[in-house]
């Protein structure tokens, strides 16, 4: 998903820039005021974890890898300002230190990789965890709030590319949706082991209890599931109607005015041929899905088990497996 | 002249390069070729190892080709094709003589002094320094697997290899925390 240079208009690029610039100094405001002494090591373990993460890639088919994006994974387990400065180094690092991603095209990345996917992930997380939630629960909620932060994030960047006139907005969308759904479920499904691990040897990162909370309900996590998954079809059924949306004015403030610029509906028009209704439907079935998907995962990972881990023995077996 | 003021020149130069070539109208936007003859002096010069500079064209140029093809099939025509093609081509050349000759210690003084803010310049410093902890406790886990010859079917195979991810990242956080520990107990930071 890193943008390389050349595909980005000026305005575009500018605009995101800006954007991230005044975002990312709001982070590191926030940040320096709440970070705690000794928290460093965590911040730059996860930092070299994502980037080292992000340079492995996977095959999702028809020809395509894909590669973790891990902005679920940090805002977890530091929370939105320090996840938001963790994946600007990394960002940053690719781009200046193994010239990865475009440098006029910096900002935008940012804005995809850091701002949307940090955001979207901890929105879904906070909303799908609740108050008190089991370490099922929290894996649950882990994977399917990657997957959305995935999505989300090649969303933005389809956006980005469809703004700038670079390619009629429609295929863009198609190929960045389609090939990003697939690559969420492999963040997803690493996110979530890796969480899982955590919260097996190391609770305390996440701020949970050593006690797994063994009567914590799940009904309200199916709800907020649910709730989820017809947002998601409500936020992209409004973008898929024949009236100009609020990109497309700014588009036309830029100056991109006369360009063919298609939005997201074409997207939706091509592959459903159909109006609001069925474009919410099938977009909250597929959603719910995976929802459940994540669930089992979740049941798989997890251990039933409700006794507390004996700390001592999960540092021992820490140490010793390597 | 010193190597801070040598690193923050380079880093300039190539930023207005790269910004000045990518700022170029599309119809004006092939006369950035002109400077790929330069480049490529200037990295023969800097001794930067081409095969790596090919490498990295090489990953970008699915995405590349892709989209500029995309457009010039949708009737944006030649100009946006080559403009494509020409301000990526600018951007990886430059980024790799800049990248292969400054090292990411220099690139953090030049920040430091271009006051970008310190949270940042430490986390993007720990994460190089945490990178080589993360890869040495990464062998030893291989070596350890290794050593252990690891048996069963491909379920239990990628069960085990998704675990040593999530371990992995424990214990690099472990040992991180270990080193820091360490030099605080030193007086460090």
């Amino acid at each position: 998903m890193h943008i390389p240079d050349g595909l980005l208009s000026v305005p575009v690029a500018v605009a995101y820039g800006a954007s991230s610039l005044l975002c990312v100094g709001v982070a590191c405001r926030r940040l320096r005021a709440t970070r705690e002494r000794g928290s460093s090591a965590l911040l730059g373990v996860c930092a070299a974890f994502i980037f080292a993460a992000q340079m492995v890639n996977f095959p999702v088919g028809a020809g395509t890898s894909g590669h973790l994006i891990g902005s679920t994974l940090g805002v977890t387990l530091l929370g939105l300002p320090g996840a938001l400065i963790v994946m600007t180094a990394v960002l940053f690092v690719q781009c200046f230190v193994f010239g990865d991603g475009g440098v006029f095209a910096l900002g935008a990345n940012v804005f995809n990789m850091a701002l949307v996917g940090c955001v979207v992930g901890h929105c879904c997380y906070r909303l799908l965890c609740g108050t008190a939630p089991s370490p099922r629960r929290r894996v649950a909620a882990v994977a399917f709030a990657s997957w959305c932060a995935t999505v989300a994030a090649a969303i933005s960047c389809a956006e980005q590319l469809s703004l700038s006139g670079t390619a009629r907005g429609a295929v863009v969308f198609l190929a960045m949706l389609g090939v990003h759904a697939l690559i969420g479920v492999g963040e997803a499904v690493i996110t979530a082991l890796i969480i899982a691990t955590v919260l097996r040897f190391r609770p305390e990162l996440l701020g949970a209890s050593d006690e797994p909370r063994a009567g914590a309900r799940a009904g309200s996590a199916v709800w907020a599931g649910l709730g989820l998954s017809l947002a998601v079809a409500v936020l992209l059924a409004p973008l898929a109607s024949a009236s100009p949306d609020g990109l497309t004015q700014i588009a036309r403030s830029l100056g991109l005015r006369g360009q063919e610029r298609a939005s997201l509906a074409e997207y939706v028009g091509l592959v459903l041929g159909r109006g609001l209704l069925v474009t919410a439907f099938a977009g909250s079935v597929a959603t719910l899905l995976l929802f459940g998907a994540c669930w089992l995962l979740a049941r798989a990972l997890v251990p039933r088990t409700t006794a507390a881990p004996d700390r001592l023995a999960s540092r021992a077996a820490v140490e010793s497996s390597g | 002249m010193s190597a801070g003021t040598s690193t923050a020149r380079k880093l300039g130069a190539s930023l207005a390069l790269i910004l000045g070539v990518g700022a170029l109208p599309t119809q004006y936007a092939a006369w950035g070729l002109l400077t790929i003859p330069v480049l490529l002096g200037v990295a023969r010069w800097a001794r930067v190892e081409l095969g790596i500079v090919l490498r990295r064209g090489l990953a970008v140029a699915p995405l590349l080709v892709g989209v500029a093809g995309l457009a010039l099939f949708q009737g944006r025509g030649w100009p946006v094709f080559v403009g494509i093609l020409t301000k990526s081509s600018v951007s990886v050349l430059t980024l790799q003589v800049l990248t292969q000759t400054t090292r990411i210690s220099e690139l953090l003084a030049a920040l430091r002094r271009a006051h970008v803010p310190d949270v940042l310049c430490t986390t993007i410093a720990l994460l190089h320094r945490y990178l080589f902890l993360l890869a040495e406790e990464s062998r030893r886990m291989q070596r350890a697997r290794a050593g252990r010859r690891l048996r069963g079917g491909r379920f239990a195979l990628w069960r085990a290899l998704g675990n040593s991810v999530g371990l992995l990242f424990v214990r690099t956080v472990s040992r991180a925390e270990r080193v820091q520990a360490a030099m605080r107990s030193r007086g460090g930071a």
